[in-house]
Parts: structure tokens; sequence; C-alpha cells
């Protein structure tokens, strides 16, 4: 064998690390296999449904090893290396293990210059981690995320692929981390359109717990 | 001068003001899924008195392009019982800058799911897939929860309304790639395929998803069609721009004292859209550059917006294009270098890395732009940039490339003295060949 091949230039990613998820959790309950079934149902090959698959199996296992991705392929009737590529393709689908809630703080265009940068650093500080790393007690992952398309909102972040917090402040994320240690999630925010304001007097959704406003973003200290 | 007429008084109609309009209820109430009923069971609507009508409203694509809708409804090819056919509707809104098409989703879906219905309708199609970003998971659950509720109604699914026409309407969730909202590779998403982009031709129309003819229109597109076949197409023709009409989401954000998502007609004075419905610039500061349309539009200094006005024709005299209609306003502290280097990152990260221009350019664009932002620059490291963006664009599969170059290309050309004041002071000055020099 070449010695390239057996010395790569490149760290190439382990073929076959130890599993991770133990045997015995590996599976689908009936209830999960039905609705990937649905899912398949809902397209003309059972390709489609890969994404929702993986989705669910990131819900139930929280991140997606290969063994992970092998169940789902499985479950789904497609080759591995088909799954493995959908997955390694994404940036929603972790491919190592995170924290318990991974706060995606945006720095992209108008999160930049509304002060994106000053909220990552002060999250950093914070938590004491860089972007990337996840906290030694494994509760909070921080990471820098691309446009979440909530530019009006500038700066906000997201928590694990879910809820938005929009207009951050350093108060607002200090309330947040002390909230999100006690296992507290924030509530759907609903963001008022300003012609509502004027025309209606606030938010139209009468079935939300929570409201904010576009605000102008505080001046920002730090752009990158 | 504005075209937009009297736009003090404009009366909203994708968002109109009333309360829960998300509710089916509310929605049925102010005359929701009445343009579908027309459509699906009076004899005064056809497959293609519906295209026609769209294409009398002149409506434009709203997802970048700007492509005439009613045209490419028309693409698609003669009905064929044995083969299927599929619509798209692209809520993959990740252009940095764009934050139209969520408020959409959450404040007026129905009219969503209608718009997908009354084109599929046109097109003859039984099953309309809503391709809506990994990110927005918390209104795939509103969406998801509408949609049953207009299925239990008969407003989706099998024999609409007691008529002939069934069509199902799936909600696929993407799961993070600025890609998907480029139509080729939203196709490959759909197929649960990596989402790299396809070359065309064949078009869409011709081969698209699993190979079958396909359209692929925008959300806000789509919630237009019911408003045309509600209030014909000669009503939505004269609103805003005589070129580019209908009403617009404009998505204004930065350094702004109220940004937010704003229903006007197209053809808006730009300079009427930052000081009077943004409420002029945040803390009285004075304005030094406008993206108009999402990150890859090209920006435009302050000098250069007088009278411009959101639409096709004038963004283009202007050296600008209309995009997403995502504004972004920075005031005179923007760090342009700063800016430009984010945005390389952006595309950087999000190249598909298919194409080697894109994946190897998009690299080396963030790899000198920040050289540049760090103080370590030469000045023909610029001219390095404008040569790379010129072996960028139009060298790949699809515009992602191009959509890259433009902000490096227009961003130094339009601001270069800030550029050059962060470059080292070079020996050969610029623009010289150093062979001969």
């Amino acid at each position: 064998m070449a010695d390239f091949i057996k010395h790569p230039i490149v760290d190439l990613p382990d073929r076959k690390p130890d599993p991770v998820v133990p045997a015995d959790q590996l599976h689908f309950s009936d209830e999960e296999k039905k609705e990937i079934q649905t899912w398949i149902s809902r397209y003309p090959t059972a390709d489609g449904a890969v994404m929702r698959a993986l989705w669910l199996a990131q819900e139930k296992f929280s991140f997606l090893p290969p063994e992970v991705i092998q169940l789902v392929a499985d479950e789904v009737g497609i080759p591995y290396s088909n799954a493995y590529g959908v997955a390694t393709f994404y940036t929603q689908y972790f491919k190592e293990k995170k924290g318990k809630y991974v706060l995606d703080v945006c720095t992209c265009f108008s999160c930049q210059l509304c002060g994106g940068f000053d909220m990552l650093h002060y999250l950093e500080e914070k938590l004491d981690v860089h972007k990337g790393e996840t906290t030694q007690d494994g509760v909070f992952t921080v990471q820098e995320a691309e446009c979440l398309g909530a530019c009006g909102s500038a700066p906000m972040l997201q928590i694990t692929n879910g809820t938005y917090v929009h207009n951050l402040t350093r108060e607002k994320i200090d309330a947040l981390v002390d909230a999100l240690r006690e296992d507290k999630m924030p509530a759907f925010t609903s963001v008022t359109l300003p012609q509502d304001e004027d025309e209606m007097g606030g938010n139209r959704r009468t079935d939300v717990s929570s409201t904010e406003t576009y605000q102008a973003g505080p001046v920002s200290e730090t752009i990158r | 001068m504005s075209k937009a007429g009297d736009w003090r008084n404009y009366k909203r109609v994708l968002l109109p003001p009333v309360k829960d309009l998300h509710r089916l209820d509310a929605y049925e109430a102010n005359e929701g899924y009445a343009a579908l009923r027309e459509v699906v069971t009076t004899d005064k609507w056809t497959p293609t008195s519906v295209t026609d009508e769209v294409k009398k409203s002149g409506l434009k694509g709203r997802g970048g392009a700007g492509f005439p809708t009613g045209l490419k409804w028309s693409f698609m090819p003669p009905v064929d019982p044995e083969i299927p056919r599929y619509l798209c509707c692209n809520g993959d809104e990740s252009e940095p800058g764009t934050f139209k098409d969520r408020q959409l989703l959450e404040y007026n879906p129905h009219l969503v799911f209608e718009g997908m219905l009354i084109a599929s309708y046109a097109m003859s199609i039984k099953t309309a897939y809503l391709y809506i970003r990994g990110e927005f998971a918390d209104w795939i659950t509103h969406m998801e929860a509408e949609l049953e509720k207009a299925y239990q109604k008969g407003y989706v699914g099998k024999n609409i309304m007691g008529s002939d026409f069934s069509c199902d309407i799936v909600i696929h969730k993407g799961a993070g790639a600025y890609i998907c909202g480029e139509e080729s590779s939203l196709m490959n998403s759909l197929e649960g395929k990596r989402a790299y982009p396809r070359i065309k031709p064949p078009f869409p129309a011709q081969k698209g998803v699993w190979g079958y003819p396909t359209t692929i229109n925008n959300v806000e597109t789509l919630a237009c069609a019911p408003l045309i076949i509600r209030n014909g197409g000669e009503w939505y023709a004269g609103i805003g721009a005589p070129n580019h009409a209908g009403p617009v989401l404009y998505g204004i954000s930065g350094h702004v004292n109220r940004p937010g998502v704003y229903e006007y007609p197209t053809g808006m004075l730009i300079t009427d859209l930052v000081n009077e419905v943004a409420g002029g610039m945040r803390g009285g500061k004075k304005l030094k550059a406008l993206v108009p349309g999402g990150s890859s539009t090209p920006v435009l200094r302050a000098d250069m917006i007088d009278g411009v006005t959101m639409d096709a024709d004038s963004l283009r005299e202007a050296g600008s294009m209309m995009g997403t209609s995502g504004m972004l306003i920075m005031d005179e502290d923007t760090d342009m270098v700063s800016f430009l280097r984010r945005i390389t990152h952006f595309y950087h990260h999000e190249s598909c890395g298919q194409c080697t221009p894109c994946r190897e350019g998009t690299g080396w664009l963030e790899n000198i732009v920040t050289r540049i932002d760090e103080g370590e620059g030469n000045l023909r490291d610029l001219d390095l940039l404008i040569d790379l963006c010129s072996q960028m664009e139009g060298r790949t599969v699809c515009a992602l490339a191009d959509a890259a170059a433009w902000p490096v290309r227009y961003t130094i050309d339009r601001f270069r003295d800030e550029f050059e004041a962060k470059c080292k002071p070079s020996l050969v000055a610029s623009g010289v060949d150093m062979a001969t020099a």
C-alpha cells in the first residue's frame, strides 16, 4: 500500500468508530416506525423521507453517529451511503455529541451590524467556551450561525434548532442561560409587524403567550 | 419619482390587518378559499385561463430572480395522465437580509396553501410540496397544524370542495443549507439527496423532481395567486411600478429606527422607505450604504440612491438588483471591509462544494478579504479579488458563485478607498503588471 494511503495528509473520518448508542437502545419504537412509514408514503420514492427520518432520529438520540444513520437507512430502505451523504451535507444534523442546549448565535449580515458578535463573545465569555465548543458540564454548546432569517430583530439566537430568541441583549442572555439551566425553555415568540402596531395596536395573534417588536439593534462594539 | 402612488394610504392585501388571520375560521371569514372555490367549482375558470390571468397581472417571482410567474407556469408540458407533475413552493428563505416569507407563514399560512392549490389547478398538478428551511421549526409545526385543519375542511386533498380536482400538500422540512433555495438543489433535497444543484437544461418544467415536470415558485409569489383570482389581473397590474407590479413585502433591517417587514407596492422610493417607513437612521446618523435585496445584490452608496425606486428597472439602472427586497441599511460608522469579510465567510460556508470555481473561489475570497481586514493585505490584492470574481462568475452549475462574487466586486468597486486604506502600501501601484514593472 502506498504511503499516502497509510498516512493520509488530511485526517479522514473514522469509518467504523466504536458505537456510542448501546445496542439495546438502538431501535425505533413502533410509533416512530409508523411515522417514518407515513412520511415514506408522501413521496414517490422512499428517499424523500430520509430527511424527516433523520430529524426524528436526532430528536431521539440527540445526535447522529454512524450507527444511528445506519438505523435510519435501514428503516427508510436506502443505502447507508445515501443517508450518510444527506446527514453530513446539512448543518442542522449534528454529527457529534453536542450540549443539551445548542445556542446558535447569528452573526451574519444584519446581525453583524447590529451587535451579533458582541452577543457571541459575551456568551463565550459567560460560559467560558469558544464557539463550537461545549461547556464542561455538557449543558451548553455555543455556535456561530449563518443567517437565520430574523434580520429585523437582530441580534438573535436559536436554541437547539428550535425556538428563536429575538432582540438579544446581555441581560436577556443572562436570563436565558439561567432559565435553561433550570430546563425552562422560552416560549415561541411572535414578532409584531410594525404596520400591525400602527393599525391594530399590537400583535395580531391572540394565541401566543409571548410577543416582541422589531427593534433597532444596539450599536455594535465588535464586528468580528 | 415614486411609482407607488399614494402609498401612505395603501391597504395591505398579503397581510391584511385582521386579528388571528392565521386561523382557518378567521381566514374563511375574510374571503379565504373563495378564490379557490371559484376556480375549482365554477365553469368561469380553466387551467389556461388561470395562467392567462396571472400573465395579465404581470406578477414576477419574489424569490430573487424576478422571472414572470405566468410564463413559468406555461412552460409546463401538455398534460399526460401517465406522467405525474409536481409543484414546489420554495420556503427555504436563507438569503442573508431576507425575512419576509416567514411573516407570511406565520400570519397568513392559508393564503400560501390557497396559492399553491390555485397554481396546482392551473398546471393540473396533484401533489404540491412546501419546502421550508429547517431553522423555521416552530413555523413548520404551526403550518402542519393549519394544513391538517384545511384537510379536514376539504380544502386540500381528494375532490376539493366537491369538484373533480384533487391535490395534496406535503410540508418538507429542510435541515439548514443556503443552497436549497436554488431551485434545482431544492429538488435534489426533496428527493432525499445531497442538495447539489443540477445543470440546466433540462429545466424543471421538462425534468424536475424524480424526473417529472415540476414548477418551483417562492412563497410570496404563490401567495399573490389568490389575490389575482379574487380581484383580477388588471387590478394587480395597477399596483406599483408598471413593469414590476404588485404588493411586496419589504424586509428592512440594519441601522434604522424601525426595522421590520412592511407591505407596500413595488416602486417605492428607497429614500421614502428609509426615512419615513423605517423611521430614519438610528441615532440620527448619516446613511452610508444600502443593500437593496439580500446579500448577493450589489451594494449601493448613499449618493447612488437619489430617485431610485424599488423595482427591477430602476434598480438595474442604479447598478443593483431587486433580489428578495430584503434591504440592509448601513450608517456612516460601518466598516465595509469587515462587512464584506463576513459575507465572504457566509458564501464559503454555504458553497455546496460541487463546482471547483465556487468551492475554492469562495474560500480564497474569504482568505484574501480577511487578510486585508487584518491589515496584512497589499494593494494588488484588490485586483486579485476582482480577477478571482471574474473567474467564478458564470463558470458554475448554479448562481451561488455569482452571488458570492458580486458583493466582493461591487463593494470593492464602490468603496475602494476604504479597502486601500486598510492595505499595506505597495511598492508597485495597483493595476500595474508585475512582470513589466
